[in-house]
């Protein structure tokens, strides 16, 4: 029982470690695009980006300059 | 549609899949690596496909696009199945093939039942998302077990040096794959240069398994004092 324990530990680990790998790779991602490609074949475009329009900034309401984070 | 480089690419890593099961057949490598020419194969199978879509229907058209991330999810699943098989290989003197089909079990259900959390908030499109989601965690998933078995191969002073190799390709893979797309968010000026790198990575790592299976006898071991040992 120990040893499944073990490795449920250890199958945790390595997929907390694996999205904490994906999340600080694809922290600057803002164009759309997504890693995967198995063999030789042209890539297509992504499945759900609808229109090719530029992507806006943040919503921020009204246009004051950003403190500093509170202390 | 591909230009004439993207067709060569494409051509080239189609043969170079189909040598690696033709190489596993010839050298008898067929059964003991079952999964990485199960993978292999349905890889073959994938481009083909894949290659009368895009012909029918265009680069851009939904029905090649929904084919090529659907199927390269479906690639993702048996690319990590051949992974595990190596883990099983790894330990397979330590009797542990039960612990690792168990927890390679274990993590692929961890690894959809988070793929499903990041999206089920999803209303519209939620297979999609979810099968996206999916295939990039388990690509990232695929991408820390090879480093966790090379860890262990140094560990336990593994000489087998076709299963050496077999390990190591796939960590360059899986390096490569993530060192481009790490480049391609850093510099997205260069995005034109390294949309050309993904297909040129794919004929990688079948040309370093068929090399492998034709070089490299079954029988064939690296002397201990070559690997790093870890005390």
């Amino acid at each position: 029982m120990s040893r499944k324990l073990t490795v449920i530990l250890l199958a945790m680990m390595i997929l907390v470690g694996a999205m904490s790998l994906k999340t600080a790779v694809t922290s600057h991602n803002d164009n759309g695009a997504v890693m995967m490609a198995n063999g030789g074949a042209p890539v297509p475009p992504p499945l759900y980006r609808n229109g090719g329009a530029p992507v806006p900034p943040p919503l921020r309401n009204g246009g004051a300059p950003v403190p500093p984070p509170l202390r | 549609m591909p230009g004439l480089f993207g067709y060569i690419v494409w051509i080239v890593s189609c043969l170079l899949e189909a040598g690696v099961v033709v190489c596993a057949v010839k050298k008898k490598a067929l059964r003991p690596y079952l999964f990485l020419n199960l993978y292999m194969a349905a890889e073959l199978f994938a481009s083909v496909s894949r290659y009368n879509i895009l012909h029918q229907y265009g680069l851009s058209s939904l029905q090649y696009r929904y084919f090529y991330y659907y199927s390269d999810a479906l690639l993702t699943i048996f690319l990590y199945l051949a992974l595990t098989s190596l883990f099983s290989s790894v330990f397979s003197e330590m009797h542990a093939e039960k612990l690792v089909k168990f927890g390679a079990v274990f993590l692929l259900c961890a690894t959809a039942a988070f793929s499903y959390a990041v999206v089920y908030q999803s209303q519209a499109r939620l297979l999609t998302h979810f099968v996206n989601e999916l295939s990039q965690n388990l690509y990232f998933v695929g991408l820390v077990l090879t480093y966790v078995l090379w860890a262990a191969v140094l560990k336990l002073r593994e000489t087998r040096t076709r299963l050496i190799q077999l390990i190591l390709s796939l960590g360059v893979y899986f390096s490569l794959f993530a060192a481009s797309y790490a480049l391609g968010n850093l510099y997205p000026s260069a995005d034109s240069v390294l949309q050309f790198l993904p297909p040129l990575y794919g004929c990688f790592l079948p040309a370093a398994w068929a090399y492998a299976f034709w070089r490299i006898p079954e029988d064939a071991r690296l002397a201990p004092s070559r690997l790093a040992v870890i005390r």
